[in-house]
């Protein structure tokens, strides 16, 4: 989804778009518009990058604004940064799509302030995921630039990159767009007041029109919805009934990885590990005796529904659940199709700034007839558990 | 030999748990359709728990005052360290209980009501099930109040003053009945007068003239009531008993502090546009006139006249403006617009004057005689299915179906009382929810109406609802009662005890707690970077509770290990 | 400084009950005399409540309860005040505590001694549409739940023959056959008097039919009707041939014109009786007759409009104080004037009548102890000083709730915190003055 207005501004590329885009960030700091970026690195060993907070312009070279892979999703960087308050300097952060929505969502629940940040985003071809670009970063390489080309995902990508349809401008300061232009050129869109002024510090001139790099990326989102829509499909015959669910979560270990990944799961502690969630061994047997078995540790599977119950209203499908399973579950895929059913159904978006608060805070008594329905629905959608 | 000595010396008493469980009969109701002996049988036999001693029993009607005292009786002699009491519904008698265990060593959130009434013997026919439905619940019982806590009173000091917002009819009313020697009261009046909107209401009272006039003359002369004029309320915060205000003067821009026990809206309402109807469409030319307006003309010198100056031959009074577009009725306009009819008649008996009403709703028992004086001084009364209004144009409908028109020198309408404009403002200040009209939003339309989900906040006159002077006033003096028996000078109230409380270890301040809170108990602590509740205000709902992803709430006396205990013991 | 000194309230209904918790929450003593065996008033006759239907004994069984069991109340059933002298600040009080045969400590309300007692007679609380014996409690769910002997009915207490048949069947020897009123004296510093209302004598209007067609109810008897713990446990048969209506009629305001004033509770309650109607028998139809609906105040018109159509329709009529109903085959007719056409007419199974409230017949007897002057209405006055006081002609003695004048729950509750706060301020400036 595209929400530029009209017109944008033209960076020069002479390498490629990262590179336009560090050139910016230079001009933003020596011109005192900004104090800071965050932006990723690689790593020493060169098969990882590494989010890292700098304000001194002769370390810019060695970052790679639109990086291969996603170790650690932004969002979290930006938790790191902000979590105590927004601070009294700027911070220019250039991150994914998804990283940004995470961010304003992240805000929605107090953990990140963004009163001094400016938020930055580019066109997102997909991300490779992070265990295939550690066993091969040269190959992967290769992957992503065919990728940023093209401005597709290939068989290389994150699942969920397939079928994300946000991986264009969404609600953040500023966006840089080049989807289209072999890159040769960067649009810089901005997205807030905060954007435009930046860019009027710049000197540059909202020249170019967008329409023809909008239709590129209308598109491209054409190709995302239809994968959306036949992943889901597929999603929804796997997850079907309880038994779909327990088949899907079997090999669960219970690691919790896929939480610790998560940019929203915030809380310090999982109310899966707390005293309360912990069973009497009484309880335990009888429920064996009850049901034929237990498996243990017990709620692997709760532990899931739990999650999404708490967060599956802001997720952005970012696809780090997924990069962190040491079982290889697909619980990025699982986690959207039910973040998209429940976020539509609450007639909520996650990642969106717009001041539509947090759908489970709010209560409206003419929601309720209708949550009646949709329970009926459900019931008759849905066969019985077994 | 030291396990020996101890034992003996009855120190025990302290390391074993000895839980009493007391069942009432209930007279038939429980001892009816529930097997008791079986149930203290089994209960007695449980060897399920370790170091715990149980003593099962039951009686007559636990309730009673000769019960009360069996019980306390039984808890001293015993020395129960917990206490369970199988009966009827804890609305009933959990608070009776509470009493007795007062009255003893044994700390009275140390003991539990199992509803084996409501729950099992008046619901289920068959004994045998009802004994089994009676006895898991017991068991229930005893699991959860092993796990719940001493939880002890806080009082709390508290202001008797009292701070009412707005100097109308209400607001004085209040002030005149709560102020005295031992208690301030602080009347904070938006415009520059008191008096509110019936300063210009003649004869809306039985048998009075100057009525509003002499109460504004007894408020600003008691020496126990400040008055701020041109004042506007800025920010409150606190709770019931300590109430901490800012007041903003809006003529010098200087900020006031004051503190207050209790704050009594009495914020007013204002008229309903009638041009916000598609029904009613006239200019500012047209002699068309709100029944307020008209109001003012009649208690000036010149009366209800048209602009020119001339006397109005013809006037309409139309009721019920509003009624249909709000979808509530206003109460009062009936009463006064034959009141006004019949002012319209004294000033010339030559002005034809016509009533268009929906019904006559005239619910106060000496408002009959306005109807009766309106027929015998020749006003016609017409009863419409529907009506409009171009100008002083009027289009109506009849009861009988035909449609007509007349027209007339001039035009008063009755438009519906709605909330004031400032009713979101102080709905957002003090925490106190709207109704779905916007007005504010009481405890309990029948038990509580001048109660407000923030305790200590109290609503009154039309800030509740349309309603006349009268009303207004007993609404205000409902207010001053609720202050009066509660917030005493000297006494100190004590707060709810089983309130919530929030980790600081694993509360991270998403604040999902502080937006679902309706009582505005919850605060955000921004240097530690979590949420706070605060003890004195918290009512231990639990809505908190079940907003946190991570479980950082507790809510003492409802904690999750003590429900999920007693529900598998129950279902065990 | 707190406040001390005792007050007397008469009448245990909403109004009474609430400015006596109200009270005694600060820490005055009350002396709450209730005329009945048991309190709860009007309010526990009704299955439901409107605006929102809420269950009534939900709502008041808390209020009861606390009621009962407050240390500062001390609740006197079956009494009645026989003077009250003095003034304000000291009022010298009788109260006679009628006997009740059994006792209030003792007796567990097992109802053993129900059936043995030979007298069976109407019960007055349940409008007469079931018997109860000479020992009996008004009704299911009573409180206190303790029986009385209907003295004057009695064959031992009233008729001198030597009977015992319920002593003889109390296991708890809780009956004390000769039991004999007490007089108690008390010292209060105020009264309430909230006694509560009556319905207009429908018989007076024998064009409606009421006492000679068994079709014809009076609205607290369809109200024990409809209710779960009633007569017929709730189930609407009609009188006589225990037939379910496919039918009915609600006539609005019976009464007003007689009484010359509005109740202003009976259009919501016609409209409640219509819902409970509709709800319970799906097939009937239900009419409201009417010429003018009353509905004042943020909470009712909605349930007004939520009534008009789906359950009931409306029909109007352009004189209803000249509604008249007959005898039709094994129905009934009702007839009706329209200004647009020649009389109408419906014929029906069942007929309810919306009737006044009016004051109590007791309250002249009440006025007279407690030295209060009456409105040319009947209710107890206040003394209208434009300042919306409770105090009625005499200083110290305030009134509240449906004995001032006809009202509904919410405004009766209101007028009771208003003369609590009234009584409370003198209390207070008792206390400070000794």
């Amino acid at each position: 989804m595209t929400d530029a207005q009209g017109k944008g501004a033209v960076l020069p590329v002479s390498k490629d778009p990262g590179d336009a885009i560090l050139e910016f960030l230079r001009l933003a700091v020596a011109k005192e518009l900004a104090d800071a970026v965050i932006l990723p690195m690689k790593v020493p060993s060169g098969d990882s990058f590494a989010w890292i907070l700098m304000n001194d312009v002769s370390l810019f070279e060695g970052a790679v604004p639109i990086a291969a892979a996603m170790p650690v999703q932004g969002a979290k960087a930006l938790r790191s940064l902000t979590r105590k308050g927004p601070g009294n300097l700027t911070v220019i952060a250039v991150m994914r799509p998804c990283e940004i929505r995470a961010a304003i969502e992240l805000e929605k629940l107090g953990q990140v302030h963004t009163d001094n940040l400016i938020l930055a985003t580019y066109d997102c071809p997909g991300a490779i995921p992070l265990q295939k670009y550690v066993d091969d970063p040269g190959g992967s390489e290769e992957h992503f630039s065919l990728m940023r080309r093209s401005g597709k995902p290939d068989n290389t990508a994150k699942p969920v990159c397939h079928y994300c349809e946000n991986f264009s401008m969404f609600d953040s300061d500023l966006h840089f767009g080049y989807f289209g232009f072999s890159e040769k050129e960067v649009l810089v869109i901005p997205g807030s007041d905060k954007g435009s002024e930046l860019l009027k510090g710049l000197d540059l001139d909202l020249a170019k029109d967008l329409s023809d790099w909008k239709k590129g990326i209308d598109s491209l989102k054409a190709e995302r919805e239809e994968a959306r829509k036949s992943a889901f499909e597929e999603t929804g015959e796997q997850l079907r009934g309880f038994s779909g669910m327990q088949s899907v979560f079997a090999s669960c270990i219970g690691c919790h990885n896929c939480q610790s990944a998560c940019p929203i799961c915030y809380c310090r502690l999982c109310y899966f590990d707390s005293e309360t969630a912990q069973q009497d061994p009484d309880a335990l047997i009888t429920a064996a005796a009850k049901r034929g078995g237990v498996s243990l540790p017990e709620d692997r599977i709760m532990f899931h529904v739990g999650r999404m119950t708490h967060m599956s209203l802001s997720c952005v499908s970012c696809g780090q659940c997924t990069d962190a399973c040491p079982v290889s579950i697909p619980v990025a895929g699982v986690f959207s199709y039910v973040a998209d059913r429940t976020q539509r159904t609450f007639e909520y978006e996650a990642g969106r700034n717009d001041g539509d608060p947090l759908p489970l805070r709010q209560f409206r008594k003419s929601e309720l007839p209708g949550i009646h329905e949709l329970v009926k629905n459900a019931e008759s959608e849905e066969p019985s558990h077994e | 030999m030291k396990e020996f000595e101890m034992q003996e010396s009855g120190q025990d008493r302290k390391l074993r748990a000895k839980v009493g469980v007391y069942i009432c009969e209930c007279g038939p109701n429980i001892a009816g359709k529930v097997d008791l002996d079986r149930i203290i049988t089994d209960i007695s036999e449980l060897d399920d728990y370790q170091d715990v001693e149980l003593v099962v029993k039951k009686y007559g009607f636990l309730c009673s005052a000769p019960g009360k005292e069996y019980l306390e009786e039984e808890i001293n002699s015993n020395g129960f360290t917990h206490l369970v009491i199988g009966a009827c519904s804890p609305r009933d008698h959990d608070s009776t209980f509470m009493g007795v265990c007062k009255k003893t060593d044994l700390n009275p959130y140390l003991y539990r009501i199992i509803n084996i009434r409501e729950h099992c013997s008046w619901v289920i026919d068959d004994k045998e099930k009802a004994t089994v439905k009676a006895e898991s619940y017991i068991r229930g019982g005893i699991a959860r109040v092993l796990r719940q806590s001493e939880l002890f009173e806080k009082p709390l000091d508290i202001n008797p003053d009292v701070l009412i917002i707005g100097g109308g009819v209400a607001g004085m009313e209040a002030a005149l009945s709560l102020s005295s020697d031992d208690r301030r009261v602080f009347l904070v009046e938006k415009t520059d007068r008191l008096g509110g909107v019936s300063i210009d209401l003649s004869g809306i009272l039985p048998g009075q003239g100057e009525v509003i006039g002499k109460k504004i003359e007894s408020v600003l002369g008691n020496g126990n009531i400040r008055v701020f004029l041109n004042t506007r309320v800025e920010n409150v915060i606190g709770f019931l008993g300590n109430f901490e205000i800012e007041l903003l003067s809006e003529e010098n821009t200087e900020i006031t502090e004051i503190m207050s026990g209790a704050i009594v809206v009495a914020a007013g309402g204002t008229l309903f546009d009638p041009r916000e109807s598609d029904r009613y469409s006239y200019s500012g030319s047209d002699e068309v006139y709100t029944s307020l307006s008209i109001e003012k003309m009649f208690a000036g010198d010149d009366g209800a006249v048209l602009r020119s100056g001339k006397q109005p031959s013809s006037v309409a009074l139309i009721h019920c403006v509003g009624r249909e577009e709000k979808n509530y009725c206003s109460g009062i306009c009936c009463s006064y617009m034959m009141k006004l009819a019949c002012f319209f008649k004294k000033q010339s008996a030559d002005i034809q004057v016509t009533e268009f009403y929906r019904d006559i709703c005239l619910p106060k028992k000496n408002d009959q005689e306005r109807f009766s004086e309106a027929q015998a001084a020749g006003v016609a009364l017409i009863r419409i299915k529907d009506i409009s209004l171009k100008g002083t144009n009027v289009s109506f409908e009849r009861i009988s179906g035909d449609k007509d028109k007349q027209s007339f020198d001039m035009v008063v309408l009755a438009p519906a009382l709605e909330p004031s404009a400032d009713t979101e403002y102080f709905a957002d200040l003090l925490t106190v929810p709207l109704d779905e009209f916007g007005f504010f939003q009481e405890v309990h339309k029948m038990t509580n109406p001048v109660g407000t989900a923030t305790d200590g906040v109290f609503i009154v006159g039309a800030a509740h609802g349309p309603k006349g002077v009268s009303d207004s006033m007993q609404f205000a003096r409902a207010s001053a009662g609720q202050i009066l028996t509660r917030l005493i000078p000297g006494e100190k109230l004590i707060p709810e005890v089983a309130v919530t409380e929030i980790s600081e270890a694993y509360c991270t301040g998403c604040g999902n707690c502080l937006e679902v809170c309706v009582y505005g108990a919850i605060y955000s602590d921004d240097s530690r970077g979590i949420s706070v509740v605060n003890e004195a205000v918290c009512r231990g709902c639990g809505n908190c509770f079940g907003s946190c992803p991570s479980g950082a709430l507790r809510t003492k006396h409802f904690t999750n290990t003590q429900l999920y205990r007693e529900v598998d013991e129950a279902l065990r | 400084m707190s406040q001390t000194g005792n007050i007397l309230v008469i009448g245990a209904g909403i109004a009474g009950m609430k400015a006596s918790l109200m009270l005694a929450g600060a820490s005055s003593k009350v002396y709450l005399v209730e005329k009945l065996p048991i309190i709860g008033g009007k309010v526990i006759k009704n299955e439901e409540s409107f605006p929102n239907l809420e269950c009534s004994t939900c709502m008041v069984a808390p209020i009861q309860q606390d009621v009962l069991q407050n240390p500062n109340i001390e609740t006197l059933t079956y009494s009645v005040v026989e003077k009250i002298e003095g003034s304000a600040g000291d009022f010298s009080v009788v109260i006679r505590k009628r006997a009740r045969y059994i006792s209030l400590t003792d007796c567990i309300g097992c109802g053993m001694c129900y059936e043995p007692c030979p007298v069976s007679l109407k019960n007055e609380w349940e409008e007469n549409l079931i018997d109860r014996k000479a020992i009996y409690v008004p009704c299911s769910g009573s409180l206190p739940n303790v029986p009385v002997i209907d003295s004057e009915h009695c064959l031992r207490i009233g008729g001198g023959e030597d009977c015992s048949l319920c002593a003889e069947a109390c296991a708890f020897e809780a009956i004390n056959l000769d039991d004999s009123d007490e007089i108690i004296e008390v010292n209060v510093g105020a009264v309430i008097l909230a006694t509560g209302s009556a319905t207009f004598d429908l018989s007076s209007i024998p064009d409606l039919g009421y006492g000679t067609l068994p079709g014809v109810y009076a609205p607290m008897e369809f109200e024990r009707l409809f209710a779960s713990n009633g007569p017929t446990l709730g189930e609407i048969t009609l009188r006589d041939s225990e037939k379910i209506p496919e039918s009915v009629a609600i006539i609005h305001c019976v009464g007003r014109r007689e009484q010359k004033y509005c109740s202003a509770v009976c259009c919501m309650y016609s409209f409640k009786f219509a819902r409970f109607l509709k709800h319970k028998i799906p097939s009937v139809r239900v009419f409201n007759i009417y010429s003018d609906i009353c509905v004042p105040g943020k909470s009712y018109q909605s349930f007004y409009r939520s009534v008009e159509g789906a359950d009931t329709e409306m029909l109007y009529t352009s004189s209803i104080g000249d509604v008249s109903v007959s005898e039709s085959g094994s129905g009934l007719k009702v007839s009706y004037p329209d200004a647009a056409v020649s009389p109408q007419s419906l014929n029906v199974d069942m007929v309810i009548l919306a009737a006044a409230l009016v004051a109590d017949p007791d309250v002249a007897q009440l006025a007279e102890v407690a030295g209060v002057d009456l409105d040319p209405q009947g209710f107890i006055k206040t003394v209208l000083d434009g300042s919306g006081s409770m105090e009625t002609s005499r200083e110290g003695v305030f009134v509240a709730g449906t004995a001032e004048g006809p009202k509904d729950i919410q405004n009766s509750v209101v007028q009771a915190e208003s003369a609590a706060g009234q009584v409370a301020e003198i209390m207070t400036s008792q206390a400070s003055s000794s």
